[in-house]
Protein backbone atom coordinates (compact mmCIF):
# COMPACT_ATOMS: atom_id res chain seq x y z
CA UNK A 1 0.00 0.00 0.00
CA UNK A 2 1.41 3.34 -1.00
CA UNK A 3 0.10 6.79 -0.24
CA UNK A 4 -0.38 8.87 -3.36
CA UNK A 5 -1.36 12.50 -3.41
CA UNK A 6 -2.33 13.74 -6.83
CA UNK A 7 -3.34 16.88 -8.67
CA UNK A 8 -5.26 16.87 -11.93
CA UNK A 9 -5.57 19.91 -14.19
CA UNK A 10 -6.44 20.18 -17.88
CA UNK A 11 -6.42 23.12 -20.27
CA UNK A 12 -10.14 23.95 -20.22
CA UNK A 13 -10.69 22.79 -16.65
CA UNK A 14 -14.10 21.43 -17.52
CA UNK A 15 -13.96 17.71 -18.16
CA UNK A 16 -10.60 15.91 -18.27
CA UNK A 17 -9.58 17.21 -14.84
CA UNK A 18 -12.56 15.47 -13.25
CA UNK A 19 -12.54 12.34 -15.38
CA UNK A 20 -8.87 11.83 -14.52
CA UNK A 21 -9.68 12.21 -10.83
CA UNK A 22 -12.34 9.49 -11.04
CA UNK A 23 -10.03 7.20 -13.00
CA UNK A 24 -7.17 7.67 -10.54
CA UNK A 25 -9.40 7.04 -7.53
CA UNK A 26 -10.82 3.86 -9.05
CA UNK A 27 -7.41 2.57 -10.15
CA UNK A 28 -5.82 3.20 -6.75
CA UNK A 29 -8.72 1.50 -4.99
CA UNK A 30 -8.41 -1.56 -7.22
CA UNK A 31 -4.69 -1.72 -6.57
CA UNK A 32 -5.10 -1.33 -2.83
CA UNK A 33 -3.38 2.04 -2.61
CA UNK A 34 -4.41 5.21 -0.81
CA UNK A 35 -5.02 8.22 -3.00
CA UNK A 36 -6.33 11.74 -2.62
CA UNK A 37 -6.81 13.84 -5.73
CA UNK A 38 -6.94 17.62 -5.77
CA UNK A 39 -8.63 19.09 -8.85
CA UNK A 40 -7.63 22.43 -10.29
CA UNK A 41 -10.34 23.34 -12.78
CA UNK A 42 -12.79 26.04 -13.81
CA UNK A 43 -14.45 25.99 -10.42
CA UNK A 44 -11.09 26.46 -8.72
CA UNK A 45 -9.25 24.13 -6.37
CA UNK A 46 -11.29 21.32 -4.84
CA UNK A 47 -10.36 18.56 -2.42
CA UNK A 48 -7.22 20.51 -1.53
CA UNK A 49 -4.17 18.59 -0.35
CA UNK A 50 -3.33 19.53 3.23
CA UNK A 51 0.20 20.09 4.59
CA UNK A 52 0.02 17.12 6.97
CA UNK A 53 -1.24 14.88 4.15
CA UNK A 54 1.60 16.03 1.93
CA UNK A 55 4.07 15.26 4.72
CA UNK A 56 2.84 11.68 4.97
CA UNK A 57 2.60 10.97 1.23
CA UNK A 58 4.93 8.52 -0.49
CA UNK A 59 4.63 10.33 -3.78
CA UNK A 60 3.09 13.41 -5.35
CA UNK A 61 1.58 12.77 -8.76
CA UNK A 62 0.84 15.78 -10.92
CA UNK A 63 -1.23 14.95 -14.00
CA UNK A 64 -1.60 18.25 -15.77
CA UNK A 65 -1.57 19.99 -19.11
CA UNK A 66 -1.14 23.39 -17.50
CA UNK A 67 1.41 24.70 -15.03
CA UNK A 68 0.82 23.60 -11.46
CA UNK A 69 2.54 25.32 -8.56
CA UNK A 70 4.85 22.88 -6.76
CA UNK A 71 5.99 25.07 -3.86
CA UNK A 72 4.03 22.93 -1.41
CA UNK A 73 5.97 19.82 -2.42
CA UNK A 74 9.54 20.88 -1.62
CA UNK A 75 11.58 17.85 -0.62
CA UNK A 76 8.93 15.37 -1.77
CA UNK A 77 9.18 12.87 -4.62
CA UNK A 78 7.12 14.38 -7.43
CA UNK A 79 6.07 12.70 -10.68
CA UNK A 80 4.75 14.94 -13.43
CA UNK A 81 2.86 13.54 -16.39
CA UNK A 82 0.43 14.79 -19.03
CA UNK A 83 -3.20 14.13 -18.17
CA UNK A 84 -3.53 11.91 -21.25
CA UNK A 85 -1.53 9.18 -19.48
CA UNK A 86 -4.23 8.95 -16.83
CA UNK A 87 -6.95 8.98 -19.47
CA UNK A 88 -5.25 6.06 -21.25
CA UNK A 89 -3.93 3.93 -18.46
CA UNK A 90 -4.46 4.99 -14.84
CA UNK A 91 -3.35 1.60 -13.51
CA UNK A 92 -0.26 1.66 -15.70
CA UNK A 93 0.74 4.96 -14.14
CA UNK A 94 0.24 3.68 -10.61
CA UNK A 95 2.21 0.49 -11.43
CA UNK A 96 5.09 2.69 -12.62
CA UNK A 97 4.97 4.58 -9.35
CA UNK A 98 5.20 1.31 -7.43
CA UNK A 99 8.25 0.39 -9.50
CA UNK A 100 9.83 3.77 -8.93
CA UNK A 101 9.33 3.55 -5.19
CA UNK A 102 10.38 -0.09 -5.08
CA UNK A 103 7.25 -0.92 -3.08
CA UNK B 1 -26.70 15.83 -7.19
CA UNK B 2 -29.59 17.04 -9.29
CA UNK B 3 -28.60 15.63 -12.65
CA UNK B 4 -31.93 16.68 -14.13
CA UNK B 5 -30.84 20.27 -13.66
CA UNK B 6 -28.13 19.77 -16.22
CA UNK B 7 -29.62 17.06 -18.41
CA UNK B 8 -32.13 19.01 -20.52
CA UNK B 9 -34.30 16.89 -22.83
CA UNK B 10 -34.32 19.67 -25.42
CA UNK B 11 -30.60 19.20 -26.03
CA UNK B 12 -30.50 15.41 -25.96
CA UNK B 13 -31.05 13.14 -28.96
CA UNK B 14 -30.38 9.44 -28.53
CA UNK B 15 -31.36 8.70 -32.13
CA UNK B 16 -29.14 11.22 -33.80
CA UNK B 17 -28.60 10.98 -37.53
CA UNK B 18 -25.03 11.93 -38.29
CA UNK B 19 -22.28 10.31 -40.31
CA UNK B 20 -19.18 12.15 -39.20
CA UNK B 21 -17.73 14.37 -36.50
CA UNK B 22 -18.62 17.60 -38.30
CA UNK B 23 -22.25 16.58 -38.59
CA UNK B 24 -22.37 15.53 -34.94
CA UNK B 25 -20.91 18.82 -33.71
CA UNK B 26 -23.11 20.96 -35.99
CA UNK B 27 -26.24 19.07 -35.03
CA UNK B 28 -25.62 19.23 -31.28
CA UNK B 29 -24.59 22.90 -31.48
CA UNK B 30 -27.85 23.58 -33.32
CA UNK B 31 -29.76 21.99 -30.42
CA UNK B 32 -27.89 24.25 -28.00
CA UNK B 33 -28.73 27.27 -30.15
CA UNK B 34 -32.44 26.44 -30.40
CA UNK B 35 -32.70 25.94 -26.64
CA UNK B 36 -30.98 29.26 -25.99
CA UNK B 37 -27.73 27.94 -24.49
CA UNK B 38 -25.63 29.70 -27.12
CA UNK B 39 -26.37 32.77 -29.20
CA UNK B 40 -23.75 32.50 -31.93
CA UNK B 41 -23.61 29.06 -33.53
CA UNK B 42 -20.50 29.61 -35.64
CA UNK B 43 -18.60 31.40 -32.89
CA UNK B 44 -19.31 28.53 -30.53
CA UNK B 45 -18.33 25.87 -33.06
CA UNK B 46 -15.06 27.69 -33.72
CA UNK B 47 -14.20 27.46 -30.04
CA UNK B 48 -15.16 23.78 -29.98
CA UNK B 49 -12.87 23.03 -32.93
CA UNK B 50 -10.11 25.05 -31.28
CA UNK B 51 -10.33 22.75 -28.25
CA UNK B 52 -10.39 19.72 -30.54
CA UNK B 53 -7.03 20.83 -31.93
CA UNK B 54 -5.53 21.10 -28.45
CA UNK B 55 -6.04 17.47 -27.57
CA UNK B 56 -8.01 14.27 -27.74
CA UNK B 57 -11.65 14.31 -26.62
CA UNK B 58 -12.48 10.66 -27.35
CA UNK B 59 -12.22 9.28 -23.80
CA UNK B 60 -12.56 5.61 -24.76
CA UNK B 61 -15.47 3.13 -24.63
CA UNK B 62 -16.94 4.90 -27.72
CA UNK B 63 -17.60 8.10 -25.78
CA UNK B 64 -16.45 11.59 -26.80
CA UNK B 65 -16.54 14.82 -24.79
CA UNK B 66 -15.90 17.78 -27.11
CA UNK B 67 -16.20 21.10 -25.31
CA UNK B 68 -16.22 24.76 -26.06
CA UNK B 69 -15.39 27.51 -23.61
CA UNK B 70 -16.87 30.38 -25.51
CA UNK B 71 -18.24 33.91 -25.29
CA UNK B 72 -21.13 32.58 -27.37
CA UNK B 73 -22.34 30.48 -24.44
CA UNK B 74 -25.15 32.06 -22.44
CA UNK B 75 -25.92 29.12 -20.18
CA UNK B 76 -23.88 26.15 -18.98
CA UNK B 77 -25.12 22.92 -20.52
CA UNK B 78 -24.35 19.55 -22.07
CA UNK B 79 -25.87 18.46 -25.37
CA UNK B 80 -25.91 14.68 -25.74
CA UNK B 81 -26.21 12.71 -28.93
CA UNK B 82 -26.08 9.04 -29.78
CA UNK B 83 -25.75 7.70 -33.31
CA UNK B 84 -26.43 4.24 -34.69
CA UNK B 85 -23.18 4.12 -36.56
CA UNK B 86 -19.71 4.67 -35.19
CA UNK B 87 -18.16 8.08 -35.86
CA UNK B 88 -14.44 8.51 -36.56
CA UNK B 89 -13.12 10.37 -33.53
CA UNK B 90 -9.58 10.69 -32.16
CA UNK B 91 -9.57 8.78 -28.89
CA UNK B 92 -7.37 7.44 -26.12
CA UNK B 93 -8.20 3.85 -26.99
CA UNK B 94 -8.08 4.30 -30.76
CA UNK B 95 -11.76 3.42 -31.12
CA UNK B 96 -14.48 5.51 -32.82
CA UNK B 97 -17.36 7.06 -30.86
CA UNK B 98 -21.14 6.93 -31.01
CA UNK B 99 -22.05 8.70 -27.77
CA UNK B 100 -21.11 12.37 -27.66
CA UNK B 101 -21.34 14.86 -24.81
CA UNK B 102 -20.90 18.41 -26.10
CA UNK B 103 -20.16 20.76 -23.21
CA UNK B 104 -21.12 24.43 -23.42
CA UNK B 105 -19.30 26.60 -20.91
CA UNK B 106 -19.08 30.40 -20.94
CA UNK B 107 -15.58 31.88 -21.14
CA UNK B 108 -16.38 34.13 -18.23
CA UNK B 109 -17.56 31.67 -15.63
CA UNK B 110 -18.37 34.17 -12.87
CA UNK B 111 -21.93 33.64 -11.66
CA UNK B 112 -22.15 30.11 -13.07
CA UNK B 113 -20.16 28.35 -10.36
CA UNK B 114 -23.03 26.14 -9.21
CA UNK B 115 -23.77 24.89 -12.69
CA UNK B 116 -20.08 24.41 -13.40
CA UNK B 117 -19.86 22.32 -10.28
CA UNK B 118 -22.69 20.09 -11.49
CA UNK B 119 -21.00 19.79 -14.88
CA UNK B 120 -17.69 18.81 -13.30
CA UNK B 121 -19.39 16.20 -11.12
CA UNK B 122 -21.14 14.80 -14.14
CA UNK B 123 -17.91 14.81 -16.15
CA UNK B 124 -16.17 12.94 -13.35
CA UNK B 125 -18.70 10.15 -13.60
CA UNK B 126 -17.65 9.66 -17.22
CA UNK B 127 -14.36 8.37 -15.82
CA UNK B 128 -16.19 5.40 -14.34
CA UNK B 129 -16.43 2.31 -16.55
CA UNK B 130 -19.71 1.10 -15.02
CA UNK B 131 -21.40 4.47 -15.60
CA UNK B 132 -20.13 4.54 -19.18
CA UNK B 133 -21.58 1.13 -19.89
CA UNK B 134 -24.98 2.19 -18.50
CA UNK B 135 -24.88 5.36 -20.56
CA UNK B 136 -24.08 3.39 -23.68
CA UNK B 137 -27.08 1.14 -23.07
CA UNK B 138 -29.48 4.02 -22.29
CA UNK B 139 -32.37 4.17 -24.74
CA UNK B 140 -34.27 7.09 -23.28
CA UNK B 141 -33.98 10.13 -21.05
CA UNK B 142 -34.86 8.27 -17.85
CA UNK B 143 -32.24 5.58 -18.43
CA UNK B 144 -29.73 8.28 -19.24
CA UNK B 145 -30.32 10.25 -16.05
CA UNK B 146 -30.39 7.03 -13.99
CA UNK B 147 -26.97 6.11 -15.35
CA UNK B 148 -25.54 9.17 -13.63
CA UNK B 149 -27.06 8.44 -10.22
Amino acid sequence: MIKILAITACTAGIAHTYIAREKLENAAKEMGDFIKVETQGSIGVENELKPEEIREADIILIAADIRVNKDRFMGKAVVEIPISMIMKSPKGVISKIHQKLGK
Amino acid sequence: MAVEEILDQRIIDLNMKAKNKEEVLSYLAELLKRAGYIDDLNGYLQDVYLREQEGITGIGNHVAIPHGKSDSVKQVGIAIGKTDQMIEWESYDGEPSNLVFLFAVPRNSEGTKEHLRLISELAGKLGNGVTLEKLRMAKNYTELTNAFL
